[in-house]
């Protein structure tokens, strides 16, 4: 109530302040106050119409125009948005010519789009992404809906049958902690940036590769860096196929990378049953902070296993993940307001986020080569860097890289597993990040 | 921008350090104990369930009589038709 008082007077003063471009506002909504209409001449009412146009707004930024309780400097109400909505284009390029991740890209390169009109305030706590991004993103609830569909579209059965490939999808995980203090380094030694501990766990958690799991950290330890975090850890998920291989071939051998794994055994229904609980007692007595992803995610895939409720797991990993994940994109694409993007800290985000990344695929590979040191049963190195989550965009990419050193040579199921455990393994990070802060 | 007050005498690097320690330190401790538990189910769950544990095996020797029985329709079939087009001449 006392939000949308605030909002309310906000609104008012905005209204007052640019008396030509309020009118129709004020017209428009109806709980505020009518201004008496006098007479106007039809010259008047073109130059009235012109002033709130979005040429107008463009050309003409104001200084002293308010949003979400700061001050707009002009630059981005002209340049700053323009910008902006060139790069939601780019964004609708890259998703439908190079169809890179467009459930997710389409979503929120629109939503950016809707948050850089003038005027309009889309984004702001009245506009719909704004209500959108309070109901869903800023309580965490978004990301934790779209942990059940995963969870109810995930099938752990690779991982069950081999689960040793756990330690890999462990391994993975250092990209988030590496990068955290490497962004803390970046603020004691350097004065670019000035990250606090919990930016720089919520900038590391990009890391995890995880989507769902970036958001709900960044949520609740730096709800400023969120826009960037979301861009970031989504784009660089989406660009898994272009920054892993790389990385993956210069830190193995071409003998490595023909290693032919051991076909999986078959696992039973009562395992995959079981499953699930048993990740949840683990959390329970080892780390509770962890468990809304983790009780998310298992609760859809124990709708799945279970057998007996078809018609929720069905919901749950097509109606409602779909309807969760145009959400949570449009309101993701609401922080890519020109106010809260365009600022020094979003480069500094994207650039960790990239080293999170590469940093977290490469323990991934190294992590399978030392563990073929110890154990007679090899593992194909190029598993190891499907340990960032991704699911199942980085098992793909081992696979695919696994071709190309020999074409028989088929690792898909294989890497599924520290894939699957990655996302496990992403979501103890976060628990584990969160539990220091609380 | 929140700008949070951090006391200049804690080294931020030191503090990041220690949470890598601590964090990699319960993913592993999470994985490792998951991967034990996990071998430790599946013997326990194929020594107590075997059954159970196996219904695909069940089902395929079902679905595998049908066929043969097909295969024997279908042979009689076949022969038949050979039979009758061998008259026919």
């Amino acid at each position: 109530m006392k939000h949308f008082l605030l909002a309310l007077s906000a609104f008012v003063f905005l209204a007052f302040s640019q008396v030509n471009a309020a009118d129709t506002h004020a017209q428009v909504s109806t709980q505020n106050v009518q201004s008496e209409y006098h007479s106007k001449s039809i010259t008047e009412l073109f130059k009235n119409f012109y002033a709130s146009t979005g040429i107008n707004a463009f050309l003409s930024p104001k200084e002293g125009m308010m949003s979400h309780g700061q001050e707009l400097s002009t630059f981005h109400q002209s340049y700053g948005r323009i910008i902006m909505i060139l790069v939601a284009f780019a964004l609708f390029y890259l998703a439908i010519a190079k169809g890179f991740e467009p459930l997710l890209l389409i979503p929120i390169a629109f939503g950016g789009l809707l948050a850089n009109i003038p005027l309009a305030d889309i984004a702001g706590p009245e506009g719909f992404l704004g209500i959108l991004f309070n109901m869903g993103i800023s309580t965490g609830l978004f990301p934790l809906l779209i942990f059940m569909g995963v969870g109810a579209m995930t099938d752990f059965g690779p991982l069950l049958a081999n689960p040793k490939t756990a330690l890999l999808g462990g391994a993975a995980q250092f990209g988030i902690f590496g990068t955290l203090v490497g962004a803390v380094a970046l603020t004691q030694y350097t004065s670019i940036f000035e990250f606090s501990l919990q930016d720089a766990s919520a900038i590391g958690i990009i890391g995890g590769a995880d989507g769902p799991t970036s958001i709900f950290v960044a949520s609740k330890l730096a709800p400023d860096l969120l826009g960037a975090i979301a861009v970031a850890a989504y784009s660089y998920m989406a660009l898994v196929p272009i920054i892993q291989p790389p990385i993956m071939r210069a830190l193995t051998t071409k003998e490595e990378r023909k290693i032919k794994m051991e076909q999986l055994r078959e696992v039973s229904k009562l395992e995959k049953i079981i499953f699930p609980l048993t990740v949840i007692v683990l959390s329970i007595l080892i780390l509770p902070d962890s468990t809304p992803l983790i009780g998310a995610l298992m609760f859809g895939n124990f709708a799945k296993e279970s057998g007996v409720v078809d018609r929720l797991s069905d919901t749950m990993q097509n109606a409602l993940i779909n309807i969760v994940t145009i959400f949570l994109g449009l309101s993701v694409g609401s922080k890519l307001a020109a106010e809260k993007f365009l600022v020094a800290e979003t480069l500094g985000v994207l650039a960790l986020g990239l080293i999170a990344f590469s940093v977290g695929t490469a323990s991934g590979v190294l992590m399978a080569k030392l563990m073929n040191k110890f154990s007679s049963q090899k593992i194909n190195p190029l598993i190891g860097s499907a340990g960032v989550s991704a699911v199942p965009m980085a098992a793909r990419v081992s696979n695919k890289e696994g071709m190309k050193a020999d074409p028989t040579n088929m690792l898909l199921m294989h890497a599924m597993g520290p894939n699957v455990a990655g996302v496990i393994g992403s979501a103890v990070a976060a628990g584990v990040l969160l539990s220091i802060f609380n | 921008m929140k700008k949070r007050v951090v006391p200049m005498e804690i080294n931020l690097v030191a503090e990041g350090l220690k949470f890598m320690v601590l964090g990699m330190a319960t993913v592993f401790l999470f994985l490792i104990l998951l991967v034990f538990v996990l071998n430790l189910q599946a013997k326990i769950l194929n020594k107590f369930f075997p059954q159970k544990a196996i219904p695909t095996e069940g089902r395929r020797s079902s679905d595998a009589s049908s066929p043969k029985s097909d295969n024997k329709a279908l042979v009689a079939a076949i022969t038949a038709a050979i039979q009758t087009f061998r008259n026919s001449k």
